[in-house]
């Protein structure tokens, strides 16, 4: 270990050097892109006719998205406006303020059979309210998914080797020896903390939404750790699908259960349980189990999703699906070609050429000369 | 007597961990350069954090909260280092410029 720091030091040899080699990519995809847009562009303009309309259309548009817009927003406004003037006096004596907030404090633990009064709050008087949080972080899932992800149908248009081999070239941190060390060591304690935080919302401070948040860290420290292609085995986009879907759905039904048999003044077979043990507070158990899957899995759709564009391993990425990791971004398979073009194109972009460049012993002297050409 | 002692060593202490922070900061605000702002972030993450929570730990006595704070000490210093050193290498990799702050060593 010595021996290596020392000529480390020394510079004879380079830890980094086979791990970190960072090539220039897909430059030709790059390029063949644009000439694609130039050919529809000129294809386009070669039409005059054509031309007008979309101009046309496209003024039409602009009239009504500007008349929708105002018209929205003048009744959104008058809308607020007219509750806010139904609010109370900042300050005066009302039930919400006193009655409400007592009966928590004095009867909550009865009535909930959660130790927690903020668990027993948010997921048994307020449910409802949780039910509409979750959903927001599942629609906010879809709207990233509709945005950022790459299927079928945007497959080939030459953005998906440009951008997910370049970010998995710069960002794979699993080629680091320290990363998956490390995660080797932590990842399972972060997710046995998120697990207890989860189980046990109704006794302690946590509950769904922390407790979720945490196990979804870990699962995102797990992919970054041990690579995307390690984490696809089993976080799929069906996987993920299934959990939100059936944690979304138990959720509305059991609540749906618990308010129908309260309003109409039935009994509910929900057993509350000594308030402070595992299983107490009724609904509050499996609830926060739900609220934290939602939770999770938007946290690593989130994390997924920006990185390459899908949950999982649902695309096709052509060439480069076959042999695996190794066999992808190999460092020799795309030093020739980078080293070959390494200073070439260093005048134009040093940031893509620096990689090659960067461990290698002609790398100052090569921006140099980029830098002055 | 023995109460008075403790206190004395837990706020001394607490604010040589203090100091370190204060160090911390002043060389987030006062340097230019990313890898310069890390260094000086890395003397409160590490040092810091340290003094701090031995300090606490000898406030607290000897029960479960040692423990837990032993435990913290533990994963900061993990995960700290750790993504200090992600940072770094995102940044020597990324920044065309780096010979402008940076002089590397050549290879012989």
């Amino acid at each position: 270990m010595r021996e290596l720091f020392r000529k480390w030091m020394e510079g004879d040899q380079d830890p980094m050097e086979s791990i970190l080699d960072i090539s220039m990519q897909a430059d030709q995809s790059r390029d063949e892109r644009k000439q694609i847009t130039h050919e529809k562009r000129r294809m386009l303009s070669a039409d005059p006719g054509s031309q007008e309309r979309v101009e046309q259309d496209r003024r039409w548009f602009r009239k009504i998205y500007l008349a929708v817009a105002v018209i929205s927003c003048i009744s959104l406004s008058l809308v607020l406006l007219y509750t806010v003037s139904l609010m109370p006096r900042y300050g005066a004596e009302n039930p919400r303020t006193t009655e409400v907030v007592s009966r928590y404090v004095e009867e909550g633990i009865e009535e909930t059979g959660a130790v927690n009064i903020v668990s027993g709050m948010i997921l048994d008087y307020r449910a409802f309210d949780t039910l509409g949080e979750s959903h927001v972080l599942f629609t906010a899932l879809v709207c990233v998914m509709i945005l950022l992800r790459i299927d079928k149908k945007n497959q080939r248009t030459g953005y998906e080797d440009y951008y997910t081999i370049r970010s998995d070239s710069y960002f794979d941190l699993s080629r680091d020896p320290i990363l998956p060390a490390m995660g080797r060591a932590l990842i399972p304690c972060i997710l046995l903390y998120g697990i207890y935080i989860l189980l046990n919302g109704q006794n302690s401070p946590g509950g769904g939404f922390s407790g979720g948040a945490v196990i979804g860290a870990g699962m995102i420290l797990f992919s970054a750790a041990f690579g995307m292609q390690f984490a696809d085995r089993f976080l799929t986009l069906k996987l993920c699908n299934i959990v939100t879907f059936v944690s979304l759905a138990f959720y509305s039904f059991a609540k749906g259960y618990v308010f129908f048999m309260g309003a109409n003044g039935l009994e509910n077979h929900i057993p509350k349980g000594t308030p402070g043990a595992i299983l107490s507070g009724g609904m509050i158990l499996p609830l926060d189990i739900a609220v934290g899957c939602v939770v999770s899995v938007t946290m690593f759709g989130f994390y997924s999703l920006f990185r390459r564009g899908s949950i999982g391993m649902d695309v096709d990425y052509g060439r480069f699906a076959s042999g695996g990791r190794k066999g992808k971004l190999t460092a020799s398979s795309l030093k020739d070609s980078g080293k070959a073009k390494g200073t070439a194109s260093f005048s134009k972009d040093p940031c893509k050429a620096k990689g090659t460049a960067f461990f290698s012993k002609d790398s100052g002297k090569a921006k140099a000369a980029g830098r002055k050409g | 007597m023995a109460e008075w002692i403790r206190f004395w060593i837990v706020a001394a202490i607490l604010f040589a961990g203090i100091f370190c922070y204060v160090l911390e900061v002043i060389g987030i605000f006062r340097f230019g350069y990313v890898l310069n702002r890390m260094h000086a972030s890395g003397i409160g993450d590490t040092m810091g954090l340290l003094l701090i929570v031995v300090a606490l730990m000898i406030a607290s006595g000897w029960n479960f909260t040692t423990l837990k704070l032993l435990l913290l000490i533990i994963f900061m210093w993990l995960t700290s280092p750790t993504s200090t050193h992600f940072l770094s290498m995102v940044e020597m990799n990324t920044n065309p410029y780096l010979d402008r702050y940076v002089r590397r060593r050549e290879k012989t």
